[in-house]
């Protein structure tokens, strides 16, 4: 099946310093595709997913998206179609719920007013918080957070979907929560990046599972070829010790 | 005893007397005034400019804004004064209200700026970045996002740099300004009561009162902007 390529970055590099923390990263996603991305700390996991919507400015190499070469000139318009879910949630502490969910759409006139109310209502309701609209990020628990925060991404209908490890800062209950709403989204054809350390999560989500370690990806594969046949002695070890 | 409260009844029924603190007071509180209000609107830009991203066009400007409030920090205010009195506007006839204004205007500016940037450091730079990720821009980030939040934590320390202008612009009778301050002495003086202890009393309690509301307000404005945040359902 042919498939719309979403985003190809070339020789992706990020230093802070004289610290090289990317170093030279190429890599394709596809509609559709659920690419997991593993690797130890420090790896430039995390970077590397900030580099693509330039929460991080790369250092060095090219990023298209949707065939249009991301400039400093033209990211902010590229980032309403590229959702971001961070490990701490960063929702807007001086705004309610509902603000938070419409206050992007509402400014970048994606859409009307009453039409962003009335779908953030929906997913609310969706994800079981109705009654949280009014309340603000400091009155709700972990897990609450990181689905409106997931939601929050949703109200711009992104084409693509960054999970920055949304469930490391989770307590073990509201992690299956997140999960499973990742789960959902992912089952609607919605195509995503996530960093993740959940294990089994990844293998039972991820069309691609892309090892990145030092600052370069050494291996990828899907996630049968990962798990039960590893390439690199490097990726050996990785499993050994997580698995 | 008796002498004392003879002495309070003296100021109290005295118009010259009332008049001259009333004088020193309105003194105090314009130069107060005008100098808080110098010193927040040149603050926050001096603020703007240094927690501005780094960029080419403000290495100029950054570097000056740092420069400065080195200076004023680093300096007594007194010396301050004394520099815009007798050299900056060593002007015959240039009216000494507007120079001490400037010179506490300026100085409150540094001690301000520092605050204000204090504040918007303070917030977690998570919430910048959930703005960016959802593709809003710089101003509309810093307008709903950082600002808000950031007054929260500047509000406390703003109140204190209030309260430190008034009570330093006593030092405005050191270039024979007629504030509270100088008020208290002269009305004390030999050719007046001859006996300081009731003016100054009197002097240090018009301080008080001043600063005992200014702190009531900041506490009041405090707790609002705090409500918000923890209001938990509505």
């Amino acid at each position: 099946m042919e498939r719309n390529t979403e985003l190809i970055i070339k020789d992706l590099k990020k230093t802070y310093g004289k610290n090289k923390v990317i170093r030279g990263i190429d890599f394709e996603l596809h509609e559709g595709e659920r690419v997991v991305v593993l690797g130890p700390s420090g790896s430039g996991k995390s970077t590397f997913l900030r580099c693509i919507n330039r929460i991080e400015e790369p250092t060095g190499g090219m990023i298209s998206f949707d065939g249009t070469i991301v400039t400093d000139r033209n990211i902010r318009k590229i980032r309403r179609d590229i959702g971001m879910v961070f490990q701490h949630f960063n929702l807007i502490n001086n705004l309610t719920v509902m603000e938070n969910l419409t206050l992007a759409p509402v400014k970048l006139r994606v859409m009307k007013r009453d039409a962003a109310e009335k779908r953030a209502k929906e997913l609310l309701r969706h994800i079981g918080l109705s009654n949280k609209a009014n309340s603000y990020p400091a009155s709700l628990s972990g897990g609450q957070k990181q689905r409106i925060a997931i939601i929050r991404a949703m109200m711009m209908s992104p084409e693509v979907l960054l999970f920055d490890e949304p469930t490391s800062a989770l307590d073990p209950e509201s992690i299956g929560d997140v999960l499973s709403l990742i789960r959902e989204l992912a089952d609607r054809g919605m195509t995503i990046m996530i960093v993740t350390h959940e294990m089994s999560f990844a293998r039972e989500i991820a069309t691609r599972i892309v090892f990145i370690d030092k600052g370069k990806i050494i291996e990828e594969g899907t996630p049968t070829e990962f798990f039960e046949h590893p390439k690199t002695p490097r990726v050996r070890e990785f499993l050994n010790k997580v698995l | 005893m008796s002498d004392f409260f003879a002495k309070i009844a003296e100021l109290f029924s005295t118009p010259e007397y009332i008049d001259s603190l009333l004088h020193g007071f309105l003194l105090t509180i314009q130069v107060s005034y005008f100098a808080i209000l110098i010193g927040i609107l040149l603050g926050t830009i001096i603020a703007l400019v240094d927690t501005a991203k780094p960029s080419r066009w403000l290495v100029v400007p950054k570097f000056i804004c740092s420069t400065y409030v080195a200076i004023i920090r680093g300096t007594p205010m007194a010396l301050q004064l004394f520099i815009m009195f007798f050299i900056i506007f060593a002007i015959r006839g240039f009216p000494s209200i507007i120079t001490a204004i400037i010179a506490f205007g300026l100085n409150s500016a540094a001690y301000t700026a520092e605050v204000i940037r204090g504040g918007i450091l303070s917030v977690d730079k998570g919430q910048t970045e959930a703005g960016m990720a959802l593709g809003l821009s710089q101003t509309t980030i810093f307008m709903k996002i950082v600002a808000p939040q950031a007054i929260k934590n500047i509000i406390p320390a703003l109140g204190n740099e209030i309260i430190t202008v008034i009570k330093e612009t006593a030092i405005v009778s050191m270039v024979g300004m007629y504030d509270l301050n100088m008020a208290a002495k002269d009305i004390g003086s030999g050719q007046n009561m001859a006996s300081y202890i009731v003016p100054m009393f009197t002097a240090a309690l018009f301080y008080l009162v001043t600063i005992y509301l200014i702190t009531f307000i900041v506490k009041r404005i405090e707790k609002g902007l705090r409500r918000s945040d923890l209001r938990a359902e509505e």
